[in-house]
């Protein structure tokens, strides 16, 4: 099982590793991003999610994205190919 | 009613697991006296009649086994002793030793031979890990100052130094090395044990092995906050399949028989085993908080009767501590410092 899936995500937006011990908390872009990660969304997926949800351009929203997958990574919670 | 004794019951800083073992034994399902097992008249445990009915003064182990077991018989005799539950490492050499005299005068113990005792020593602790599959920080015992040199140089810094049963210091250069050392040589003697330091989330597994290989439940934690002394003040329950697994190999390849605690080190891909602790650790009621309630299922193995072996607990259950104090007379400390028992 890959570490995102094993999170356990509250609604609040703390969000607990059973693996590790770990926990983070992320704000409601990070929470939406983790949810459509969950359900296998591919990057493109989720750059047209956030510009349909949030205000904002499809550049900011992909930088943002990358940069949101790239914390996710050195946390350990992404392996470098997922996404 | 079964009489269990418990030592271990100095609920200080650095606290022994007895005042834990005894909450654990009250809070089963079956009526239990709990005896507490002291080395010093103002352990806390003593005073702390809701969970220990009577308390007595133990003559130190290293004063030989005679005195001791004369102590266990004398409590066994005068007040009737089912179980002895042992809790710290400095006198479980003695009752290893001596289950099988305990158990003719109808003492019983659930503890692991003195061949598995010995094998999960520190120094032997690479053969256990090659066996069960797990990695092991470079780890040199010493037994004299040229060999810790010796030892320093091969491994390079930062690295641990600890003491044969106690503690246990990360040093980053030579002169901190060397102090560490001269410090538990004078306190604790050979031999030193010099370890490479592993970056990665330090967890530990307690458990209750049956000693035919299989166990009577185990749970894993991860430390999330810590005393100046490396002691658990806040931790959370955690469901590592990998380290989970290692533990099971453990027990299975080993039989081991009694409590244990697994010290370990998880990195991303990689689980390395630290140590092993023949006893339950100070914070085993944490099991118990989260429904594995081990020292019961170990006292009941100890009488003869099959424990309970589902482990099912929820990952991201919070373990806290915290300090009290009550007052109370000092008739029972009157009583101890005379009698040697209250």
């Amino acid at each position: 099982m890959g570490a995102i899936e094993r999170l356990a995500i509250s609604k609040n937006g703390f969000v607990f590793d059973p693996a590790t011990g770990n926990s983070y908390t992320v704000n409601s872009t990070g929470l939406f991003i983790l949810n459509l990660l969950r359900e296998g969304k591919s990057e493109d997926e989720i750059v047209d999610a956030l510009v349909e949800n949030f205000e904002v351009s499809q550049e900011e929203a992909r930088r943002d994205l990358l940069d949101f997958l790239e914390q996710l990574r050195v946390n350990g919670l992404l392996e470098a190919s997922n996404v | 009613m079964y009489k269990v004794a418990v030592s271990g019951i100095n609920a200080v800083d650095n606290p022994g697991p007895g005042v834990g073992v005894a909450k654990s034994i009250k809070q089963g399902d079956l009526e239990v006296k709990v005896f507490g097992l002291a080395y010093d008249a103002m352990e806390p445990g003593i005073y702390m009649d809701w969970l220990i009915d009577r308390s007595f003064l133990m003559p130190y182990p290293s004063k030989g086994e005679e005195p001791f077991l004369q102590r266990l018989f004398y409590i066994k005799e005068r007040y009737g002793l089912d179980v002895v539950i042992p809790n710290l490492d400095a006198e479980l050499p003695l009752f290893i030793k001596a289950q099988k005299e305990l158990s003719s005068f109808g003492i019983k113990t659930f503890l692991p031979t003195e061949e598995q005792f010995k094998l999960r020593s520190k120094g032997e602790l690479p053969k256990i890990a090659e066996e069960v599959g797990l990695k092991v920080p470079k780890t040199i015992t010493v037994t004299s100052y040229e060999d810790f040199v010796k030892a320093v140089n091969e491994i390079g810094f930062p690295l641990m130094v600890k003491g044969v049963f106690y503690e246990a210091y990360k040093a980053f250069n030579i002169s901190q090395a060397t102090a560490y050392f001269n410090t538990l040589v004078s306190k604790w003697g050979y031999p030193v044990i010099v370890q490479e330091v592993v970056s990665g989330e330090e967890m530990n597994v307690v458990g209750v092995g049956d000693g035919e290989g299989g166990h009577f439940g185990l749970v894993a934690i991860k430390k999330l906050w810590i005393t100046s002394l490396g002691k658990i003040w806040t931790g959370i329950t955690v469901k590592n399949e990998k380290l989970l697994q290692a533990a099971q190999s453990f027990v299975s390849a080993f039989k081991w028989r009694g409590g244990f605690e697994v010290e370990s080190i998880v990195s991303e891909n990689e689980v390395y085993l630290i140590e092993i602790n023949p006893r339950f650790p100070a914070w085993v009621y944490f099991a118990t908080g989260v429904g594995i309630n081990l020292p019961l299922r170990l006292l009941k193995a100890a009488l003869g009767m099959e424990p309970e072996r589902d482990w099912e607990y929820e990952a991201g259950k919070l373990y806290v501590r915290f300090t009290d104090d009550f007052i109370t007379d000092m008739d029972k400390f009157q009583e101890v410092i005379v009698n040697g028992e209250a």
